[in-house]
C-alpha cells in the first residue's frame, strides 16, 4: 500500500501523539464504513454482517480458491472471526486466547501476544473455551480473556497498555464475549449462567480501563440501572413503565442473587438514539421448580443509554425459562418497513425459536413468529401481552423434576445459538444459520456451591422428527411478514456466522467443515471443505484490489481438528518431501483461518 | 467382427476390479497427512495411510465419508455440542459404521489404530 493510502486510512491516529487518546469518538465506526476493512466483529455497529464488496459475485463465486491459511496453534472451538484494518489482520484464538497481528502482504506474524492464564478457569467454562474475538479502536486492540481479564494492547507492537479484571473465576465467572467499542466506551459482559453467576454488562474507558458503569440483569433497580417510572416494557399492547422492583418481584426470596442473566453474546449500537442493544441469558438453575416467578430480567432484550447505562426499554422473551433458551443472540438493527410502516427496527432470532421484530426506539413488539416450523414449546406469542403461550406437555416445570419431558423443540441449544445471522439491504432479507434439533429434558434438584456447575438437568438431543432428517437449516427470513422465504436443509446444525454481500452471495459454514456460497434464492454456488467443522463467522475484506473471504475452522477437541494445515517440526523426518521450514514460521498446528479469493486473471 | 466375438469370452472372464469412488485429491491427501501425523510422520505411513483411504473410498462415496467421519470426530466434543453427535441414533449409526470401515481398512493395511 502506498504511503499516501496508508496516511488516509490512518489519519485519525496520525493526528494524535504516540498513544492515541479518545476524543468524543473512536475511529472504528468510521473505519468500518470502508468496505475494504472489517473493523469490528459484527462488521458494523448495526450487526448486519453485510459487505458492499462485489468483486465476488453470484456468477464467479464458483471459482473461489484458497489464497492462504493461518493456523492458531490451539485445539479448541474457534468462534468469532478476524479483524482487518488496512494492511493488517488481527486474529484471536480460544483459550489461552492468543492474539496475532498478521501482515496481509505476506502473512508473516508482525507480533503475537499470549496471556498467562490460570488453567483452573477451564473447568468453570460450561461449553468449550471459546472466545468470540477482538475489538479495535484508536490504535488499540482489546481482548477479553477467559479468566475475565480485559486487556488493551498497542495495535502496532502488541505491548500491554492496561489491564483490568471484570469478574472472578472462583465464583464461576468467566468471559467468552468479544468486547465492543461504541463511541467512547468499551462494553463487555460476563459468562457463567451455569454457575449461578449474576449477569451484567459494564462500560469501561478504553484509554484507561476504568469502570464507568455496570448494569446487572437481575436484582434491585439501582443494581440494574432501571428507572421504575421511565424504563418501559411492552404491556397489554402498548409501552408502559416497568414499575418499582420489577426484577425482585419476579423471584422468590434471594434466588435472584444466583440469578444468571449473563451477557456473553453480541451487542449493537444506534449512534442517533445513543442506545446499546443486547440480550441476557438463562436464569440459574436449569431446574425451573427451584425459582418460581418470571425471573426478570433473564431472557430479555435490553436497550440502554450508552452514556449512563440506564435502561430505556426492556422486553422479556421467555419468562420463567424451563429450557435454557438464553436471550443473548445478536440484535440486528435495520431501518425497514414493517407491515407497511417505516420503522427503526431491531430483529432478533432467539434461542427459543421465535424471531422478534421490535421498534428499537420505543421498544414496541411488532412481529414474533417461529423461524423453524417444528418449534413447539409455545404455540405462539400473544402479541398483546408479549408472552409466549406455553404448551403444557412441553413444560418441564409442569411435568416436574425427575420426569423426562419428551419431544421438546427446539433443544436447549435453541433454533439458533450465538452464531450470528446476516441482513442484506439489497434483498431486504435475513440469512439465518439454524438448528433443527429437539430434545428430551429431565430436571433434578440441585444445591448451589460457588464455582461448581449449577445446572440441575440432563438432556438428550435428536434431529427434528417428521422432517428431512437433518439437524440444521440455512434460511432466508422476512422480518416484516414473519415468514421463512426459503430453507436449505443441512445434515448437521449450522453453527457458523453468516455473511451477505453486494455481489448477491451469502456465505456460511457447516460442521463437516464446508464453507458454502449460495445465491439470493438459496441455490448453492460453491462449497469448499476446510480441515475441521466451522463455528466461526464468515468475514470479507479487500486488499490491493482483491476481495477475500475468510473463516475460522476448528470445532474443538483433539478429534475435531483433523489435520489443520500444519506440519510441525516432528514431521521433519519427511525431509525428502521437503520445504516445511517456512511453514513453521507461518503456522502452528491447531484451528485454521482459511482465506479464499478469485484466481488471478 | 469375428475378432471381436473371439475376444468377448476373454473380456468376460477377466477379474472385476473394485471401483473406488471419486474423492477430491485434497480429500485423500488430508486423510493421509493426518494419519501420518498420528504415526510420528514416518515415511512408510505414506503408503499405509494411502492404502487405508483408498479402501475407505471403495466403501463409500465422498459425501458419505465426509458426513460419517464428522459424526465420529465430533462425538468427543465436550458438553452440549458433543451431545448433538452422541445422542441422536442416526448420528451414532453414522459414526459406528465409519468406525467399522476404518478399523477394517487399518487392519488390511497394517496401520495400528490411534
Amino acid at each position: 500500500m502506498s504511503f499516501h493510502t496508508r496516511l488516509i486510512r490512518w489519519w485519525p491516529c496520525l493526528a494524535l501523539a504516540a498513544s492515541p487518546v479518545f476524543a468524543a469518538d473512536s475511529d472504528v465506526a468510521q473505519l468500518s464504513k470502508d468496505p475494504k476493512n472489517w473493523a469490528m466483529q459484527a462488521g458494523s455497529m448495526n450487526n448486519q454482517r453485510y459487505s458492499e464488496l462485489k468483486q465476488i459475485n453470484s456468477k464467479n463465486a464458483r471459482n473461489l480458491q484458497v489464497a492462504w491459511t493461518f493456523s492458531t496453534g490451539v485445539l479448541r472451538g474457534h468462534e468469532g472471526g478476524p479483524l482487518v484494518i488496512g494492511d493488517t489482520m488481527y486474529l484471536h484464538s480460544p483459550f489461552p486466547n492468543k492474539v496475532f497481528a498478521i501482515s496481509l502482504e505476506d502473512q508473516s506474524i508482525r507480533w503475537k501476544y499470549e496471556p498467562k492464564q490460570d488453567p483452573t478457569v477451564i473447568p468453570v467454562m460450561c461449553c468449550d473455551t471459546v472466545n468470540r474475538g477482538l475489538a479495535y479502536a484508536n490504535g488499540k486492540i482489546f481482548l477479553q480473556q477467559a479468566d475475565t481479564t480485559l486487556v488493551a494492547l498497542d495495535a502496532r507492537t502488541g505491548a500491554e497498555l492496561w489491564k483490568t479484571k471484570v469478574g472472578d473465576p472462583k465464583i464461576g465467572e468467566t468471559t467468552t464475549n468479544a468486547p465492543h467499542i461504541f463511541k467512547d466506551k468499551l462494553l463487555t459482559g460476563i459468562s457463567g449462567g451455569e454457575f449461578g453467576v449474576r449477569g451484567r454488562i459494564a462500560a469501561y474507558d478504553p484509554n484507561t480501563g476504568k469502570l464507568l458503569w455496570k448494569a446487572f440483569s437481575t436484582g434491585p433497580d439501582k443494581d440494574m440501572l432501571i428507572d421504575p417510572s421511565r424504563t418501559m416494557t411492552w404491556t397489554d399492547g402498548k409501552m408502559a413503565p416497568v414499575g418499582p422492583d420489577s426484577s425482585l418481584k419476579s423471584w422468590q426470596g434471594d434466588q435472584w442473587k444466583l440469578g444468571g442473566g449473563t451477557t456473553w453474546g453480541w451487542y449493537s449500537y444506534d449512534p442517533q438514539l445513543n442506545l446499546v442493544y443486547y440480550g441476557s441469558g438463562n436464569p440459574s438453575t436449569w431446574n425451573p421448580r427451584q425459582r418460581p416467578g418470571d425471573n426478570k430480567w433473564s431472557m430479555t432484550i435490553f436497550a440502554r443509554d450508552l452514556d449512563t447505562g440506564v435502561a430505556k426499554w426492556v422486553y422479556q422473551m421467555t419468562p420463567h425459562d424451563e429450557w435454557d433458551y438464553d436471550g443473548v443472540n445478536e440484535m440486528i438493527l435495520v431501518d425497514m418497513k414493517v407491515k407497511g410502516q417505516p420503522r427503526k427496527a431491531l430483529v432478533h432470532f432467539d434461542r427459543n425459536g421465535f424471531a422478534y421484530t421490535m421498534d428499537r426506539q420505543s421498544g414496541e413488539l411488532l412481529v414474533a413468529e417461529k423461524y423453524d416450523p417444528v418449534v413447539n414449546w409455545a404455540s405462539h406469542i400473544d402479541m398483546k401481552s408479549g408472552r409466549p403461550v406455553v404448551v403444557a406437555k412441553y413444560s418441564t416445570d409442569k411435568n416436574g423434576p425427575d420426569v423426562n419431558s419428551k419431544g421438546i423443540c427446539p433443544s436447549a441449544l435453541g433454533t439458533k445459538d450465538q452464531q450470528p445471522a446476516s441482513y442484506s439491504p439489497k434483498t431486504g432479507l435475513f440469512y439465518v444459520p439454524t438448528n433443527h434439533v429437539c430434545m428430551d429434558y429431565e430436571p433434578f434438584q440441585i444445591e448451589y456451591t460457588a464455582g461448581q456447575p449449577y445446572v440441575g438437568s440432563t438432556l438428550s438431543m435428536y434431529p427434528a422428527p417428521n422432517s428431512h432428517g437433518g439437524m440444521g437449516n440455512f434460511i432466508a427470513w422476512d422480518a416484516s411478514a414473519g415468514k421463512i422465504v426459503w430453507s436449505k436443509p443441512e445434515k448437521f446444525s449450522v453453527w457458523s456466522g453468516a455473511l451477505s454481500t453486494a455481489g448477491d452471495v451469502v456465505f456460511y459454514g457447516t460442521l463437516e467443515g464446508y464453507i458454502k456460497a449460495v445465491d439470493n434464492s438459496g441455490k448453492e454456488l460453491w462449497k469448499f471443505k476446510t480441515p475441521s467443522g466451522i463455528i466461526g463467522n464468515v468475514t470479507t475484506w479487500e486488499y490491493k484490489g482483491k476481495q477475500y473471504i475468510g473463516v475460522l475452522s476448528g470445532i474443538g477437541g483433539w478429534a475435531g481438528i483433523g489435520l489443520a494445515a500444519g506440519l510441525t517440526k516432528g514431521t521433519e523426518g519427511l525431509g525428502a518431501v521437503g520445504g516445511y521450514k517456512d511453514l513453521v514460521k507461518y503456522t502452528e498446528l491447531g484451528g485454521v483461518l482459511t482465506v479464499f479469493a478469485l484466481p488471478d486473471r | 467382427m469375428k475378432r471381436l466375438l473371439l475376444l468377448l469370452p476373454a473380456l468376460l472372464a477377466a477379474p472385476v476390479v473394485a471401483r473406488a469412488h471419486d474423492y477430491p485429491t485434497s480429500g485423500r491427501v488430508e486423510y493421509v497427512l493426518e494419519c501420518m501425523q498420528k504415526h510420528d510422520g514416518k515415511y512408510e505411513f505414506l503408503y499405509k495411510c494411502s492404502c487405508v483411504i483408498d479402501r475407505i473410498a471403495e466403501a463409500m462415496p465422498y459425501e458419505d465419508y465426509v458426513a460419517m467421519s464428522t459424526a465420529l470426530r465430533d462425538q468427543s466434543l465436550a458438553g452440549e455440542r458433543g451431545g448433538a453427535f452422541r445422542d441422536p441414533p442416526s448420528v451414532r449409526d453414522m459414526a459406528d459404521r465409519y468406525k467399522t470401515i476404518q478399523a477394517n481398512a487399518n487392519q488390511a493395511c497394517h496401520v495400528q489404530q490411534r
